[in-house]
């Protein structure tokens, strides 16, 4: 291929808005984007890292890959959930493609991707990776190689719902420091044709972050000394990514992506205390103190009998129907499944906050939204005020509306357009996760 | 027909390199010693790709503290 390669620089949640915004004070960006392109991505439905990246790398939606988020149902029993893993993702990536052209690669941190399966290359997996304790790497010599190169290799910070602003800030930025260190050694060391690379840095930095930049947010305080530590985070990575680009060759496709964007988050909605104020979850005893719908179910506390409808929290709901014939207790026949979904999708849109104001919540229905519905998907996928509100499973508080989180301080939510920069042009137009897949393959053919 | 084994090739210059790795060790053929690191290899990867209770219970605690769940 006379040389020819592509690399990929990922960083999850680099949000559009954010670039345009910080544009001037991003020289490295600002001569990629002149030389080629500046494109809108659309993120896919959920826009969470996982499945993102990989939907991203393998072509396909989440209803293909079958994986909906971090967990997915494993069964139709109440209790069984399973973590997404590699194992999770059968369609061949990018890099399984390009290996069988005969071509290396080199992937680091794209999360999905532990444990690791091999690759003709390298590959150290990205987030979700339990500790470097484990076998991170392919092959696993590998991993004695970041340590010479980096010492502690940072896979991702401890924890960024914290009130210690300072600290997460510092850990972001020697994650990325680490990672963008060894990522340039191994460009410079091996021989590769595709390397990936995908850094958490700038998702963490907003959700930690958000309320401090954010002048419009209930609870932005422009005294804060945290004011500008997004914008000083998108400053750094320019300057790291210039650095990084020193150590890739001249007849080099450059691509900066992120898998979605960031916008500022309100508040919560407690979904399962609203499905037991609407009829539709019944518990034998509500708690005396608040309590996870996970546990609740592990702890045999749902009445099944009497129980319609059930959902998940995260950034975005999850509901999920209790159907007769499907799930071991089902109360919803077959013949009325749509009918119940569609009234649960009319009352959760017409949702409101305190004040009465409706939320702008959305609900989608999996077979309308995906090319194939693999797996067992949610039967109701909802975006609390468009992904303003997040989603709360606990159950005990009473009330529906939270400000307050269930796991700690975060004031945004993810926003469904990531950031692709091209360099040169690519794609010539805005373009969706799933297409990167066969635009990167396209350099190669 | 029905042997259990099989052959594979290597590159020769790559088979000549193990013969010295393996001079006065204990494994008396290259065939001994790659079948040797090819099992290691094989159960540190892991073809059923699956996690461990421990890890699974580190796993959901970080989900959780990150908002995932």
């Amino acid at each position: 291929m006379n040389g020819f390669r592509v690399l990929i620089l990922g960083l999850d949640c680099l949000d559009p808005g954010l670039v345009e915004a910080f544009l001037d004070d991003l020289p490295v960006l600002q001569e990629l984007i002149k030389r080629g392109e500046f494109r809108r991505l659309r993120s896919v439905d959920p826009p969470i890292t996982v499945p993102a990246w990989m939907c991203a790398f393998t072509g396909k939606d989440p209803g293909e890959l079958g994986v909906y988020g971090f967990r997915n149902r494993a069964d139709h029993s109440y209790e069984g959930f399973r973590i997404s893993t590699s194992a999770a993702f059968r369609a061949p990536a990018i890099w399984d493609e390009l290996g069988r052209m005969g071509l290396r690669s080199i992937v680091v941190g794209v999360p999905g991707t532990y444990p690791p399966k091999p690759v003709k290359g390298l590959l150290v997996s990205g987030f979700l990776t339990p500790s470097t304790e484990t076998t991170y790497t392919f092959p696993p010599s590998l991993k004695r190689r970041i340590r010479e190169i980096v010492g502690e290799y940072i896979i991702d910070v401890r924890e960024f719902r914290t009130e210690d602003k300072a600290r997460v800030i510092q850990e972001v930025h020697r994650m990325t420091e680490r990672r963008f260190d060894f990522m340039a050694t191994l460009l410079v060391e091996e021989e590769w044709d595709f390397a990936v690379v995908v850094e958490m840095g700038p998702d963490r930095i907003h959700h930690a972050l958000w309320a401090h930049h954010d002048p419009t947010h209930p609870k932005h305080d422009p005294q804060s000394p945290y004011r500008d530590a997004i914008r000083d985070y998108y400053r750094y990575l320019d300057t790291r990514i210039g650095k990084l680009l020193e150590a890739v060759p001249s007849r080099t496709q450059i691509v900066v992506m992120s898998d979605h964007g960031i916008q500022p988050m309100y508040g919560g909605i407690a979904v399962n205390e609203w499905l037991i104020r609407e009829g539709y979850l019944a518990l034998k005893e509500y708690p005396t103190e608040p309590v996870p719908i996970r546990d609740l179910i592990e702890r045999e506390l749902v009445d099944w009998s009497r129980t319609v409808a059930w959902g998940e929290g995260g950034y975005y709901g999850r509901i999920f129907l209790n159907v007769r014939g499907r799930e071991p207790q089902g109360t919803v026949s077959p013949d009325e499944y749509n009918v119940v979904r569609r009234e649960l999708a009319r009352k959760l849109e017409a949702l409101t906050d305190e004040e009465g104001k409706p939320l702008g919540t959305r609900v989608l229905f999996p077979e309308e939204i995906y090319r194939e519905v693999s797996g067992i998907p949610p039967d109701l996928i909802v975006y609390f005020g468009d992904l303003r509100w997040r989603s709360i499973g606990t159950v005990g508080r009473g009330v529906i509306h939270w400000h307050e989180n269930d796991t700690g301080p975060d004031d945004a939510n993810h926003a469904p357009h990531g950031v692709f920069i091209a360099s040169p042009a690519l794609a010539g137009r805005d373009l969706s996760l799933p297409e990167v897949h066969g635009l990167i393959l396209g350099c190669f053919r | 027909m029905g042997s259990d084994r099989v052959t594979l090739k290597i590159p020769r210059p790559l088979y000549e390199r193990l013969k010295r790795v393996i001079e006065g060790t204990g494994f008396r053929s290259v065939n001994e010693f790659v079948v040797h690191v090819l099992r290691d290899l094989v159960a540190e990867t892991g073809d059923e790709a699956s996690l461990t209770p421990e890890e699974i219970r580190v796993i959901r605690e970080r989900l959780r503290k990150l908002g995932y769940l």
